[in-house]
């Protein structure tokens, strides 16, 4: 078995590398893959503690939050698309329609 | 004897009001049926109404949220029932003096019930939650009134108006939760009931000075600045001069008396196991609310911001004979707070009147309105008097025993009044009637006429009701005198008194 | 038995101010004679009280009002004697206003007003305590507030009528302020009320006032002697009567002379041993009285309006009247029945002038003298019952003037031997204006040369009638009660067992004053001023009829004084009241605190206000500044915060705080 430890450095990786990119990238596709990692990381971490603490509450939660991803995910491309559609770009900086 | 007479009185209003929201143009039928059938059960209970007991009638108490000690218990004393009569009283009278409103009546009158449902409300909750909402119940429709209905600056005299209140109510809330987390009952629960909580102020182990001194401040705000007095005063002119006449009349007639009523129900009790020092405060505010408002009044160019102002003066006799806290005194007071709630009613219709009228209320420009305006000249003239204290009315009454009274304890405060007060009073009254009503008919105003029959008919009636109670004041002063006693008496739970 | 109809005496104007009010503008002259039946129908029940109670009884009935306060009725002699006065004379001039006001379109408004007057005036008079005096004592002012107004369509009408109201309402403010001292004063005394006894009753001041700290009586007696400067028109607050001559005619006979003026008279009357008790109180009302009388006589010179004129001498005479009631620091309670005396007579022969000089302007349609002249030669019934009146204020031998202000002379020449000669100086000097103002007025209305056209015709029969009925009152009434007043007067406190030498020595009076003057009139008296009355009376008129008289003519008025005579403006000028009133006081002092009041509201009281509603605004406008909307700016946020937290945790759990 796979050391616990090795998962949650797994996860570690992933987690930081979505949050190296939310903060530093300004296109909009680029910012949702990063927010999966974030969620994935999360994901790996549900799982590799269920598996270790033998009961299955872990999992279920997994797939909550996958099913949740998907969701999210879908309402975020339909944004972006929208967005594409009114400005012809999805960087987020040069759409502040809304800023002060 | 009626059951459950009070929560119908509560009830039916509220009732009329989403029914005539859908009523359309008969909305008025359904708002006069509505506030008819509280007049009238209001009356009933005056029948009933035991005017020697000290005790609370007409007891209701359900438990409400029992977890955090919530019940719903009205009732009323000698301290709210002469308000709740007023209530009824008023809230017919307006709703036939707007009988011709065209704008949304449906909304209009709708507004109106809701307004009557909270007044009642708070006249008769005894459990500080219930009050509170019932309190804070009153705020909304009157901020729709004003700023739906209003003039020109209505979008600022409403916020103005909502804001400015419903700080004072947040601050009072807090002096509320301040009481109520600060006493437990013996079983180790805790109660919003109003009578209960009042009682324990008075144990110093509970509630020690300092902390008293905190809570009765929270709770002087919230009611000085609905009453209003002095320096919290300025929401009222702006918001009387955008609202809607309806809207004034019931304004200045009904929620005034919230913050004055809040002072018997809450403040007095509460007085004796405070500081001295707040005495000397209130009784300044007072003073200052009389003469400074007077002399405001006179200052003012719009008949209604004049009428505003006197409403600051007047009620500032309501704050003076509460804080100088003898029979007489409080006894004045409670009669000013009612007497005051029917006058300003014809003064602020008579305002409502000239505006629609003649279609300007700014003084300069009127002049011999009376020529073409006969009846509504004799009624305007009759609102003014009673407005100045004129003896034979019920302002008279009012302010006299508030002097007499207060001179035993507060001679100074009450000397000054008299002599700043009295003559300047009558001096900004007559000098608007005479530049409104007398002199030649202006060229402009050939062509205007006494108004309808409607608006007449309940400026009428209350000059009847002033002059009723001026020449029968014991109507009422003999409950008043009882409930005077009891404000100066600690007080007496419910459970104490046996009614639940 | 008609003392049980009491009530009726105010009830019955009140219900004609009722059917004037909503049927009379359907009945012919505006339902006049409801009015004038509803004030006959008190005469005649005053009299049979008056048949029933003669000489030694007294009627008293009282209900509860309301909290320590009561209604009721209290007709002693001193009531008794003013109700037949009110109720008589107020009868004659509804009859006369009934000619008068004939035509007006208003006239129903005209009845329905004069009789809520009358029933507030007959009600001021027998109430029973201080309170419910107050209550009519107002409204008697509402009254003539209304009827000066009653033209309100002329702007002068309706600023003098509002000048009235306030002029008088600064009086009531200081009677308020000594009935709340009273009140006050008498419940500390924690007095054992019998039941149907109240405080405020007269008989329980009367019976308390010893008890009463003297520096406290004091000022209670100067708050109502407030009340009663107010309402009586004395110096300083008389500026309002003249100008209450706007009102019809009527009115100013009816309020402004016979009735409402002289109710401050009977308030200092009523309360007189708390005066009597007050140190200073009666030298108070002395002071004011006296030199009232002289100054409103000496304007009354120079009036050329001829309502102006009697306003003026109204004035006048009412300072007489308090002078006379003052002087009872000296002679007592007899002060009470000479003063009320010429309260009585005047008001006869007063009412008589005003309504002769309406019969005048009804014809001639001007109030300016300068412009009647020779009017005798076409009224003559006017002519010389308004002779009867004049003679009469002049105080002409035999005339009801005679005997009553001779006697208040007389009583105040007492006072100067006792205490102090300057009011009687000041009343001798106002006696000898008296005669003369009135006679420059006789002479310049009914003689000489027709000055201006009007109209030559005699007024009708309903306002010569009572005309000629109060002038045979005007001429006999002094002659005929003179005897019979006093001893009935008199007798009016001894019904209250009221001791005025106890009184007296809390007054710091001297005992025996009243006591000598008890004994005999004017015995002491040298014979010049027994003489005096009869000089002063001739005399006066015999200087006025040199100056206007034609056939008498010596002098030309504008001789004895140039157009810019300092002494002359200021007279006419009515020693500039107006500009120090008005102009000064009402519109500059008042009405300035009053805009800096609002400068202060607006600025102050609203601006902190909406200062703190800006800067709250402002404050959000900055703070908003940090929601930059940019997604990376609030993770990196977050992040920030998320380390924090951590370094935070471990920190406190490596202090071992956590």
């Amino acid at each position: 078995m796979i050391p616990l430890e090795l998962n949650i450095l797994l996860a570690s990786v992933m987690f930081t590398i979505g949050l190296y990119g939310l903060i530093t990238q300004k296109n909009g596709v680029k910012l949702m893959m990063c927010i999966e990692l974030l969620l994935n990381s999360a994901n790996i971490n549900l799982v590799a503690f269920s598996a270790y603490q033998p009961n299955v509450n872990g999992q279920v939660f997994a797939l909550f939050s996958i099913a949740l991803a998907a969701a999210e995910a879908g309402v975020g491309f339909a944004i972006l698309i929208a967005l594409y559609r009114l400005y012809g770009t999805i960087d987020l900086d040069s759409i502040h329609a809304m800023r002060w | 004897m009626i059951q459950n007479a009070i929560s119908l009185m509560i009830a039916i209003p509220l009732i009329g009001a989403v029914i005539s929201l859908f009523a359309g143009s008969k909305a008025k039928f359904v708002a006069l049926i509505a506030s008819f059938i509280p007049l009238v059960l209001s009356l009933q209970m005056y029948m009933e109404f035991d005017k020697s007991s000290k005790i609370m009638q007409f007891v209701e108490s359900y438990n409400w949220v029992p977890s955090i000690g919530v019940k719903y218990t009205v009732g009323v004393d000698g301290i709210g029932f002469p308000l709740l009569l007023l209530s009824t009283i008023v809230s017919i009278l307006v709703i036939i003096y707007s009988w011709g409103e065209g704008k949304k009546p449906n909304q209009y009158f709708a507004l109106l019930l809701l307004n009557e449902v909270g007044v009642l409300g708070v006249f008769t909750a005894l459990d500080f939650f219930l009050f509170y909402i019932f309190w804070e119940v009153v705020l909304i429709p009157m901020y729709f009134l004003i700023g739906a209905w209003g003039g020109p600056r209505k979008d600022y005299a409403a916020i103005k108006f909502f804001i400015y209140t419903h700080v004072a109510s947040l601050v009072m809330l807090l002096a509320i939760f301040a009481l109520y987390f600060t006493y437990s009952m013996p079983d180790g629960t805790r109660t919003f009931d109003m009578l209960t909580l009042l009682q324990a102020t008075a144990d110093k182990a509970i509630f020690p000075t300092g902390l008293l001194n905190i809570i009765f401040a929270g709770l002087l705000f919230g009611f000085l600045v609905k009453m209003p007095a002095f320096p919290f005063h300025t929401w009222l002119p702006d918001a009387h001069v955008e609202a809607p006449t309806a809207g004034s009349v019931v304004l200045a007639a009904l929620l005034l008396k919230m913050g004055g009523y809040g002072i018997f129900r809450v403040i007095m009790p509460i007085l004796p196991n405070v500081d001295k020092a707040w005495i000397t405060v209130i009784a300044i505010i007072a003073v200052l609310s009389i003469v400074y408002g007077a002399f405001l009044a006179l200052a003012q160019k719009d008949i209604k911001k004049l009428v505003a102002y006197s409403s600051v003066s007047h009620m500032g006799f309501v704050t003076l004979g509460a804080v100088a806290f003898t029979w007489m005194s409080i006894q004045g007071a409670m009669f000013q707070q009612f007497s005051h709630g029917i006058i300003t009613c014809v003064l602020f219709m008579s305002a409502g009147t000239i505006q629609h009228v003649v279609g300007t209320r700014i003084i300069a420009d009127l002049g011999g309105l009376a020529d073409r305006m006969p009846k509504f000249a004799v009624i305007m003239m009759a609102g003014f008097m009673a407005s100045l204290g004129l003896p034979g009315m019920s302002g008279f009454v009012a302010e006299f025993l508030v002097l007499t009274g207060s001179f035993a304890t507060l001679p100074m405060y009450t000397m000054i009044v008299v002599f700043l007060s009295v003559a300047t009073t009558a001096a900004y009254h007559l000098w608007a009637m005479q530049k409104v009503m007398f002199g030649p008919i202006l060229k402009k105003y050939m062509n205007v006429h006494d108004p309808h029959s409607y608006e007449l008919f309940s400026m009428g009636m209350i000059i009847l009701l002033s002059l009723l109670f001026g020449i029968a004041p014991g109507l009422i002063t003999d409950i008043m005198g009882t409930a005077a006693h009891q404000v100066m008496e600690p007080v007496v739970t419910l459970s104490q008194m046996g009614v639940i | 038995m008609y003392a049980d109809y009491a009530y009726l005496i105010v009830a019955l104007p009140v219900l004609a101010f009722v059917l004037c009010l909503f049927v009379g503008w359907h009945l012919p002259r505006g339902g006049g004679f409801i009015t004038v039946l509803a004030t006959l129908g008190g005469l005649i029940i005053s009299l049979g009280i008056l048949k029933e109670t003669y000489p030694n009884q007294i009627v008293h009935q009282s209900m509860h009002w309301f909290a320590d306060f009561n209604v009721g009725i209290l007709i002693d002699p001193l009531a008794l004697v003013m109700l037949l006065m009110v109720t008589f004379v107020v009868t004659l001039i509804h009859t006369y206003a009934n000619g008068y006001m004939n035509g007006d379109p208003g006239a129903a408004r005209y009845f329905a007003e004069a009789g809520l007057f009358t029933a507030a005036m007959l009600g001021l008079v027998y109430s029973d305590n201080l309170l419910q005096l107050f209550i009519f004592w107002e409204l008697v002012g509402l009254c003539s507030y209304l009827l000066i107004g009653f033209w309100y369509r002329k702007p002068s009408a309706a600023s003098a009528a509002k000048k009235a109201f306030l002029t008088t309402r600064v009086g009531d403010v200081l009677f308020l302020a000594g009935i709340i001292l009273l009140y006050n004063n008498l419940a500390a005394l924690n007095i054992p009320l019998k039941p149907g006894e109240y405080l405020l009753q007269f008989p329980v001041i009367y019976a308390n006032i010893a008890q009463i700290p003297p520096a406290q009586l004091t000022l209670i007696a100067l708050g109502i002697l407030g009340g009663a400067i107010g309402k009586s028109g004395q110096f300083p607050l008389h500026v309002w009567l003249p100008d209450a001559m706007e009102g019809p005619t009527t009115v100013s006979a009816m309020i402004h002379a016979a009735t409402m003026v002289t109710a401050g008279v009977y308030l200092v009357a009523r309360m007189f041993p708390l005066f009597y008790a007050a140190p200073h109180g009666l030298t108070a009302v002395a002071a004011v009285g006296a030199f009232t009388a002289l100054f409103a006589a000496t304007m009354g010179l120079t009036a050329f309006d001829i309502k102006r004129v009697l306003a003026f001498s109204t004035v006048s005479q009412l300072g007489f009247m308090m002078a006379g009631l003052g002087v009872g620091a000296a002679v007592g309670a007899a002060a009470v029945g000479v003063s009320i005396f010429h309260l009585i007579g005047h008001s006869f022969f007063k009412a008589l002038l005003f309504l002769c000089a309406g019969s005048v302007i009804h014809a001639v349609n001007t109030n300016d003298m300068r412009e009647m002249g020779a009017v005798g030669k076409y009224m003559k019934w006017t002519m010389y019952t308004m002779l009867v009146g004049s003679l009469s204020l002049a105080g002409f031998p035999l005339f009801t003037g005679f005997f009553t202000k001779d006697e208040i002379i007389a009583k105040a020449y007492e006072y100067g031997v006792m205490i102090n000669f300057l009011p009687y100086i000041f009343l001798v000097a106002a006696a000898v204006l008296t005669a003369i103002y009135t006679f420059r007025m006789w002479f310049c209305v009914f003689t000489g040369k027709e000055r201006s056209n009007y109209g030559h015709h005699e007024s009708p029969w309903v306002m010569v009638g009572p005309l000629v009925i109060l002038a045979v009152f005007a001429f006999g009434f002094g002659m005929a009660a003179q005897h019979d007043f006093y001893s009935y007067l008199d007798t009016n406190f001894e019904h209250y067992s009221v001791n005025f030498d106890e009184l007296g020595v809390i007054g710091g009076h001297a005992a025996e004053g009243h006591e000598a003057a008890g004994e005999g009139e004017g015995a002491g008296e040298p014979w010049y001023i027994k003489l005096l009355p009869y000089i002063i009376s001739i005399g006066g008129i015999l200087l006025a009829g040199l100056f206007y008289w034609d056939k008498i003519k010596r002098f030309d008025p504008s001789q004895v004084t140039g157009e810019n005579d300092p002494l002359r403006r200021t007279l006419l000028k009515g020693y500039y009241q107006h500009e120090i009133f008005t102009a000064w006081f009402a519109e500059t002092v008042v009405y300035g605190t009053s805009l800096i009041c609002n400068m202060i509201d607006i600025k102050l009281v609203d601006g902190w206000l909406n200062w703190l509603s800006a800067w709250i605004l402002g404050l959000a406008e900055n703070v908003r500044k940090i929601q930059t909307g940019v997604i990376q700016n609030y993770v990196s946020a977050m992040l920030l915060g998320i380390v924090v937290l951590v370094v935070v945790i471990t920190l406190a759990m490596e202090v071992g705080l956590v």
